[in-house]
């Protein structure tokens, strides 16, 4: 017997899923775990596995389109089985938040239109260019397209721009030809043809020959919804910066020390093809810090306090789209090489969207680096239930007066922005005394 | 101007040149004493009697052959058939006597035929008789084709047909012999060239192709186009062999998207020959890619609902148009 399959609810949290990418498709054999499609959620990118066993008869959801959770996203059967009551039960159209371009969602719903003869072979034939040359010459007198106006229809709105993976931007061949004649670069440009294709109405947005002011169009106000990530980063902070009564305390240490340990560190790890970096450092001293100190690394419980046990520290990472919290667990046991592997593995599956949401959850306490934007202090919000985060600045060089002389020397200032309902204001300053310690001699750390 | 439909001016054209040149003669299934199947040759076999106006038994094969040596000794035929589902029984003698003696005879021999008759689907006739050969005659050398889809192009490419000294496809329509039209009055001649498209409308935003019948089809859906702001020019090639592309070329350069309509199926033909075409000489003017509507894949259906679906509609161009301008349908 067919069946509407719905979209999972992949994580505890998520109110809203965007397929991301169908992996099967329409004719294909389903074994049970068979990976389906990926998924977007508020957390990260997930799969979406299957518990039947059987043939995927229909795909109900076209990628791009955000969903509820149990929205029918396909009909799983048999070969043959008669699927067209399920459709019409499913509604011609998946309960969605329907994103999806609809130039082509229309075209693949009825199969009546013309075939989809997309394959553009970027291939130049010789006898093409031979044609080209020929019909060039003709041409000149009618190319001010920019003056011609695009029909007043509503335009389809375009799937998200992607790059493809040589780099090249999508751009039809009369998008091309012009921006050559101008002289512009595409690679930037956002279209809002179908995977994002430049075509000729998004012309407007074509920088004009250098030195002339830009076109009325490319002025106005762009709205780009929010995408799942961007929605939590914007509920979660915003409750944390109304609910949470944030101090700050800022100190500026002598970033020699640790400049050096860390230089010694690589100069042992070059033959293995290692290296760590100043922010690992500073995980390792938060987390014997934060040992050392229960009462930071502790959480607002409503009418109690918790103080962990355990020391994870939530690492802050930039990805396109957000930033996201990776955890490195029991990060107070682990090495300086270790953590150092698991920072950098974190990061790159963030980048990729590709963490778990429980590697993203139940951290005791977070570090926020911007030091490689030559941020030299900032002040950060807190990552609730965390009741403290520290904020890192770059390494400066600048003179410093040692012994009664002037020297030169680096210094880093740092932040932490502390819950004032967990840790009161003597009670952080011990802590970052506990810090600066580790910082000033890093020898300390390995005791 | 005057008003006819697009069977008299068939017969104008046939009945005009047989009165100029008494070497044009006529035959085929019911041409003369039936008055035609369609009443195309109404009236020709008292007018020009019964040694110009032949009718023939059913064998399409032995008639063509006959039209083609009467040609080749210095008649010039005009060959009906009653469809040109039929003249797939003649095929070898158009394909290897037709198109082939003047080479095959170096030169001693010309055959200036005429064949023609109604092409295409008519009205539920089914998968034998719904027909559209023209992929098929478009694809050999040594032949013309012609395809006109107004009662005008009609009675002057059939005029310019009939002089020609080489073997002519002239593809008609069941469905089309109603279609009225302008047409020069009686007196005025015209003889239309081949290989001249027909700009039947002028239009900015993409430029429609069609020919035939789905001439008449791309022509609706630009009206209805119109009303939501979407410019289209339209072309009619009129001969499909030669094919003028250069007229869709310019054409494409100005609008940056081609969507053509043909009813022959998807694969090979002239809408393919024109994608191609307009792909090599004006890749740099493409905003998307070349579309076509045409035939569904298959064998055509009786039922009527079924042959509506296979056939190109208004809405089907419509939303091709669409989807070359990058809006919803």
């Amino acid at each position: 017997m067919a069946k509407i399959i719905g979209l999972p609810k992949l994580s505890p949290t998520m109110d809203e899923g965007t397929i991301v990418k169908w992996v099967k498709k329409e004719g294909d054999a389903i074994d049970v775990d068979d990976l389906l499609a990926e998924v977007e959620t508020d957390k990260a990118t997930m799969e979406f596995r299957s518990f039947d066993k059987g043939v995927l008869l229909k795909i109900l959801a076209e990628e791009g389109s955000a969903l509820l959770p149990d929205a029918p996203v396909m009909i799983i059967g048999q070969k043959g089985d008669d699927i067209s009551a399920l459709i019409a039960n499913a509604g011609a159209k998946p309960a969605a938040k329907a994103e999806a371009a609809p130039a082509q969602a229309s075209a693949k719903s009825k199969a009546n239109v013309a075939p989809e003869s997309e394959s553009e072979s970027e291939s130049e034939s010789k006898s093409e260019s031979e044609s080209e040359s020929e019909s060039e010459s003709e041409s000149e007198s009618d190319s001010a397209p920019a003056a011609k106006t695009a029909p007043k229809s509503a335009p389809a709105v375009g799937a998200a721009a992607q790059t493809r993976s040589d780099g090249r931007p999508l751009a039809s061949p009369y998008v091309r030809k012009v921006a050559r004649e101008r002289g512009v670069e595409l690679a930037n440009m956002q279209g809002t043809g179908p995977h994002g294709r430049i075509i000729k109405r998004d012309l407007d947005g074509l920088a004009a020959p250098r030195g002339k002011k830009r076109s009325a169009a490319s002025k106005e106000t762009k709205v780009q919804k929010l995408s799942s990530m961007r929605r939590t980063i914007a509920r979660r902070l915003t409750e944390s910066k109304q609910t949470v009564p944030h101090f700050y305390l800022t100190i500026d240490i002598d970033a020699d020390p640790i400049w050096h340990a860390r230089e010694q560190i690589n100069r042992a790890l070059e033959v293995e093809g290692e290296k760590i970096s100043v922010n690992d450092l500073i995980i390792k001293a938060c987390a014997l810090s934060l040992l050392k100190m229960p009462e930071v690394n502790a959480s607002f419980a409503g009418d109690a306090i918790e103080y962990h046990g355990r020391v994870d520290i939530s690492v802050a990472v930039a990805i396109p789209d957000g930033l996201v919290t990776p955890v490195v667990r029991d990060a107070d046991e682990k090495d300086v090489r270790e953590i150092s592997r698991e920072v950098r593995s974190l990061a790159g599956r963030a980048k990729e969207k590709k963490l778990k949401p429980e590697e993203m959850s139940n951290g005791t306490f977070s570090i926020s680096n911007l030091g490689m934007f030559d941020i030299e202090n900032f002040s950060a919000v807190i990552n609730p239930p965390e009741g403290a985060i520290l904020a890192v600045g770059t390494v400066r060089e600048e003179p410093v007066v040692k012994n009664g002389l002037v020297v030169p020397g680096r210094r880093m200032r740092m932040t932490m922005s502390c819950d004032h309902r967990v840790v009161d204001g003597a009670t952080g300053a011990k802590w970052l005394q506990l810090l600066r310690r580790y910082l000033e001699e890093p020898v300390t750390m390995f005791i | 101007m005057r008003e006819i439909n697009y069977r008299t001016a068939v017969r104008e054209a046939m009945v005009e040149e047989m009165m100029r040149d008494e070497r044009v003669c006529l035959m085929g299934e019911e041409v003369g004493h039936y008055q035609g199947a369609y009443k195309v040759t109404e009236g020709m076999l008292e007018k020009f009697g019964e040694r110009r106006v032949v009718d023939t038994p059913i064998a399409e094969f032995g008639f063509a052959g006959v039209g083609i040596g009467a040609a080749m000794v210095g008649l010039r035929p005009i060959v009906e058939f009653m469809t040109w589902n039929f003249s797939a029984v003649a095929f070898d003698q158009i394909l290897n006597n037709a198109a082939k003696l003047y080479q095959m005879s170096g030169g001693q021999y010309r055959v200036p035929v005429v064949f023609r008759g109604p092409n295409g689907a008519a009205r539920q006739v089914a998968a034998q008789h719904s027909h559209s050969m023209d992929p098929f005659y478009v694809n050999i050398p040594g032949l013309h084709v012609c395809a006109p889809s107004t009662p005008r192009d009609a009675k002057g490419l059939l005029k310019t047909a009939i002089r020609d000294d080489n073997p002519v496809i002239f593809l008609e329509g069941e469905t089309l012999y109603a279609v009225k039209g302008e047409v020069p009055d009686e007196g005025v001649e015209e003889l239309i060239p081949f290989g001249q498209a027909r700009i039947a409308q002028e239009g900015t935003d993409v430029t429609l192709v069609a020919w035939g019948r789905p001439y008449h089809t791309a022509m609706q859906a630009a009206e209805s186009l119109a009303k939501e702001g979407i410019s289209c020019e339209v072309i009619d090639p009129r001969t499909l062999r030669p094919l003028d592309h250069r007229t869709v070329v310019e054409s494409v350069k100005k609008t940056n998207r081609c969507v053509i309509v043909h009813e022959h199926w998807e694969h090979g033909g002239t809408g393919a020959q024109l994608v191609d075409l307009v792909q090599r000489e004006a890749f740099d003017y493409l905003d998307a890619p070349v579309l076509r509507v045409h035939n569904q894949d298959v064998s055509m259906p009786y039922a009527v609902n079924l042959e509506n679906t296979v056939l190109p509609t208004v809405e089907r161009v419509v939303d091709a148009v669409k989807k070359t301008l990058y809006v919803a349908s």
